[in-house]
């Protein structure tokens, strides 16, 4: 045996035992329970209708606020949803942290926390990965990397649901960052968490929490939540106050004694100096700046086009103007819609995911040229098992609309279906067709049921408000419809709305349940406010002058491009204003 | 096989020299004379710091209703001091700084300017209320017990560095005031993500975190808040000032958590954190007496 692995440990321990103690990094390992000294009523009991004080809202998000309801929890989707990063180590909370180490080398994986509040389960890497990318799911506790300051640990979190800051209506949207600060002393943990919001906040939202080590443990680490139906109704009426209607807005103040203008929040209000009444501060604006996705590797740049997993046999193909989705499996390639851009790229791409299987069906979700562009050149690099070019599938009011539109027979869907629904099993799984007519007459829902995938097509969007186009049959009622459709089929995993069926939009990322009916929500409650104003025979310009879509234009709207905000308002009001 | 044993020899004779020079000097000659807190503070806290009043707002941007003791963790003894709260007696009796005193300044909006007295004090200077805290560094200056007579509302305050930071100077990074260069041997990674991976972008990294410890005892009575919360003489106070890594829009933030502690009128130890933005100048910096403004109702 040879002795130089021997003399090695023995300098190595030397030279070990020879050096000055190392400084370990603080270790947050533990059972963690909240101590509620600051906030206490709004943090344990709840907070009461009406108080946004402490916190930067803009405009929008005053108005999102001013206009929720508390009936909107009595909605089935929303009853058992976890309340998101930004908020839910405000509220009542206990977490278990542990260490994921390399065992070669001890190094620092991953901090993984369990939130016993909701059965949360949150993993902060610390192993250098990048941020997903923007077509990326969002999830209530985010996905976090960690870093270290010393002994200080700074969590940077992207990619977290739409939620709340406080659970009555002040709104934090899915495109809040929200950056973390975790301190020790002892048993004590001081957290701070930095939230930035550009649709609802005016700067960031800084708070601070104490957590103090749990000696002896403590139970209540489940969360039992069921749906129930609170309230007898139509399953997609969607509660909320119209425009100066909230009756609420002002028993917070009166009750606590407070000046009405410091409960409605506001950057101002946060200031020392600052009065009711009293003229402006000179200030001292904070930038409303964060973290920005887009400098992450994972973003898409442009002129890129990616395929990623979404579950099952279902891929999701991004960077060809819309998103396209593809089945894959032993039976070959189904491909949903085909893009507006970039077609070359996407077919190399679906190649790439297809090993050598033939693209057997295209199914387009809609007849706009936006998710058919690429139709011919991807059934003429298909084959269905006959021989022929890949077969195009569509709604009969599709095909009928693309023959008006002149386009090419061999672009163009023959294999078309009439009926409401259409079905075939495709690569193990059902494949089903619902017909909407949506945003136009020609929508079609695609899910894959084994794969629990649905490809939503232009009824659903998380970039834009729907792109209602009356002239080819769209209308608001059945966009509302088929986004409740989504909802009856989605069915979220374990006992929260989160994962489980995953949703493919038209446009934009992943989602799940919880994104959908946070988008029927806005979809349901806008036409509510346009309807009301109609009955109170509001012109066109003064229902645009009313702006009933303000607390959603920084999430969804525009003011150029091919559909704007004031496309959608006259959209709606039309449709609503017809006999 | 014999070289192999003459390296290990080698080795052995090196790290046996090592560890006696290490020895020797600890062992020999006058212990050094310590170093100022100035020049081994892991980071600098001079500046002027405006509270950010996210937090408590109700409780702190205005007079809460007499009696309102929400989330403090009273005894029994403390409620009912907070119902005999007067602020027109505190003012005849000449202690209309009680809710500026050591347990309830932190809490009250304002700007804080932050300067070195000199080597090992730092200088605290408060607006509301125009109050000075001095932290005290220098374990020699703590004065023998003061008769309750002549406590001062701000008590005194002992401090101490903490951390991994400490004794290698402030960061020395534009975007910091002050000196000293970045330490990739910081444990801990050092905030260059070393151990815990590369950073997200835009976060800067020139915290290697630490911490201000200060213990403050000596004190008058006075009020966790405006409406006369109490906390006794008898209470323990300890903070943890920590300037935090900037925020990637560029902001500076400075957060003292506040442990109070009171076998009087507290059931509990008294937790909360206060977190204050660094501002570009004092010009905002604007002395007010103590005054506090009457609950709305």
């Amino acid at each position: 045996m040879s002795r130089t692995p021997f003399v090695g440990f023995v300098v190595a321990a030397i030279v070990l035992a020879a050096a000055a103690p190392a400084s370990a990094q603080v270790s947050f390992v533990g059972d963690w329970a909240g101590r509620y000294h600051e906030d206490q009523p709004d943090r344990v009991p709840g907070q009461e209708p009406g108080d946004f004080s402490g916190i930067p809202l803009n405009e929008a998000g005053r108005f999102y606020a001013d206009s929720w309801s508390a009936d909107w929890y009595s909605v089935l989707e929303h009853q058992c949803a976890p309340y998101t990063l930004p908020y839910i180590f405000v509220g009542p909370n206990q977490f278990r942290i542990s260490e994921e180490r390399n065992p070669d080398t001890q190094e620092l994986l991953a901090i993984h926390m369990y939130l016993g509040t909701f059965q949360l389960h949150r993993t902060i890497w610390m192993d250098g990965r990048p941020h997903p990318p923007d077509y990326a799911p969002h999830t209530f506790i985010g996905f976090s990397t960690g870093e270290w300051n010393g002994d200080l640990l700074t969590i940077t979190t992207t990619h977290i649901k739409a939620g709340f800051f406080r659970r009555t209506g002040v709104p934090e949207s899915d495109r809040t960052t929200v950056v973390e600060h975790w301190m020790r002393h002892g048993t004590l943990l001081s957290q701070v968490t930095i939230a930035t919001d550009p649709v609802y906040l005016s700067e960031p939202y800084i708070r601070s929490q104490e957590f103090v080590l749990m000696e002896r443990g403590n139970q209540n680490w489940l969360y039992n939540c069921e749906y129930v139906t609170e309230v007898a109704r139509d399953r997609t009426v969607v509660p909320h106050f119209l425009p100066g209607e909230n009756p609420f807005l002002r028993e917070f103040a009166a009750k606590h004694a407070m000046p009405q203008e410091g409960v409605r929040g506001g950057a101002e209000t946060l200031l020392p100096g600052w009065k009711p009444g009293a003229p402006p501060l000179p200030l001292v604006a904070a930038k409303n700046g964060g973290f920005k996705p887009e400098e992450q590797e994972s973003h898409l740049q442009p002129g890129d086009v990616r395929a990623v997993h979404v579950q099952g046999h279902v891929y999701l193909v991004v960077g060809a103007g819309t998103n396209i989705a593809v089945q894959v499996g032993e039976d070959g390639v189904i491909v949903v819609d085909t893009g507006a851009t970039a077609t070359d790229k996407a077919l190399a791409v679906i190649r790439e995911l297809a090993k050598g299987k033939e693209i057997r069906w295209i199914v387009n979700t809609s007849f706009r040229p936006d998710h058919t562009a690429g139709n011919e050149a991807f059934s003429s690099a298909g084959r269905t098992v006959n021989g022929n070019p890949a077969a195009i599938v569509a709604h009969e009011n599709a095909a009928a609309r693309m023959a008006q539109g002149k386009v090419p027979d061999s672009a163009r869907p023959f294999n078309t279906y009439f009926e409401e629904t259409r079905d075939f099993p495709f690569n193990g799984e059902p494949v089903v067709l619902y017909h909407h007519a949506a945003v136009t007459d020609t929508d079609t829902l695609v899910m894959f049921r084994r794969s629990d995938v649905i490809v939503a097509g232009e009824a659903y969007s998380t970039v834009s408000y729907p792109m209602i186009d009356l002239a080819n049959g769209g209308s608001t009622r059945g966009t509302i419809d088929a986004l409740n459709r989504i909802l009856l089929l989605a069915i979220p995993s374990k006992n929260f709305e989160e994962g489980g069926t995953y949703v493919i939009p038209g446009r934009g990322r992943i989602s799940d349940e919880h994104d959908v009916a946070m988008y029927r929500d806005m979809v349901t409650i806008i036409r509510d406010r346009i309807k009301a104003l109609i009955a109170k025979k509001k012109s066109l310009a003064e229902v645009l002058a009313a702006r009933p879509t303000l607390d959603y234009d920084g999430r969804y709207g525009a003011e150029t491009g091919a559909w704007t905000t004031k496309m959608f308002i006259e959209a709606v009001y039309q449709d609503l204003s017809k006999p | 096989m014999k070289s192999a044993f003459g390296v290990f020899g080698a080795t052995c004779a090196l790290a046996v020299l090592l560890c006696i020079g290490v020895a020797a000097q600890r062992r020999g000659g006058p212990p050094p004379a310590p170093r100022p807190a100035r020049q081994i503070a892991p980071f600098d806290l001079a500046g002027t710091w405006v509270s950010i009043v996210t937090e408590d707002w109700r409780w702190r941007m205005i007079t809460a209703p007499k009696g309102d003791t929400s989330s403090v963790p009273v005894n029994d003894a403390g409620r009912q001091a907070a119902m005999q709260w007067d602020a027109a007696a505190d003012v005849a009796a000449g202690n209309q700084c009680k809710a500026f005193g050591i347990g309830g300044i932190m809490r009250q909006p304002g700007r804080l300017r932050i300067t070195w007295q000199d080597d090992n004090t730092l200088k605290l200077e408060f607006d509301a209320g125009t109050q000075t805290r001095l932290l005290h560094f220098d374990r020699a200056a703590v004065p023998p017990a003061v008769p309750p007579a002549d406590r001062t509302w701000q008590g005194f305050s002992s401090a101490l560095w903490e951390g991994p930071g400490v004794g290698r100077g402030p960061a020395d990074d534009p975007r910091v005031a002050g000196g000293g260069l970045l330490d990739r041997g910081v444990p801990g990674g050092g905030g260059q993500g070393l151990r815990g991976g590369p950073p997200p972008r835009g976060i800067a990294q020139i915290n290697r975190g630490g911490s201000l410890k200060v213990t403050t005892t000596q004190f008058r009575e006075g009020y966790l808040r405006k409406n006369g919360v109490p906390y006794s003489e008898s209470a323990t106070m300890t903070e943890y000032f920590h300037r935090l890594p900037p925020h990637p829009n560029g902001d500076q933030w400075l957060h003292v958590v506040t442990i109070v502690d009171d076998p009087r009128y507290l059931r509990e130890p008294f937790y909360t954190s206060t977190d204050f933005r660094l501002e570009a100048n004092d010009a905002q910096f604007n002395p007010t007496p103590c005054q506090t403004a009457p609950p709305l109702r």
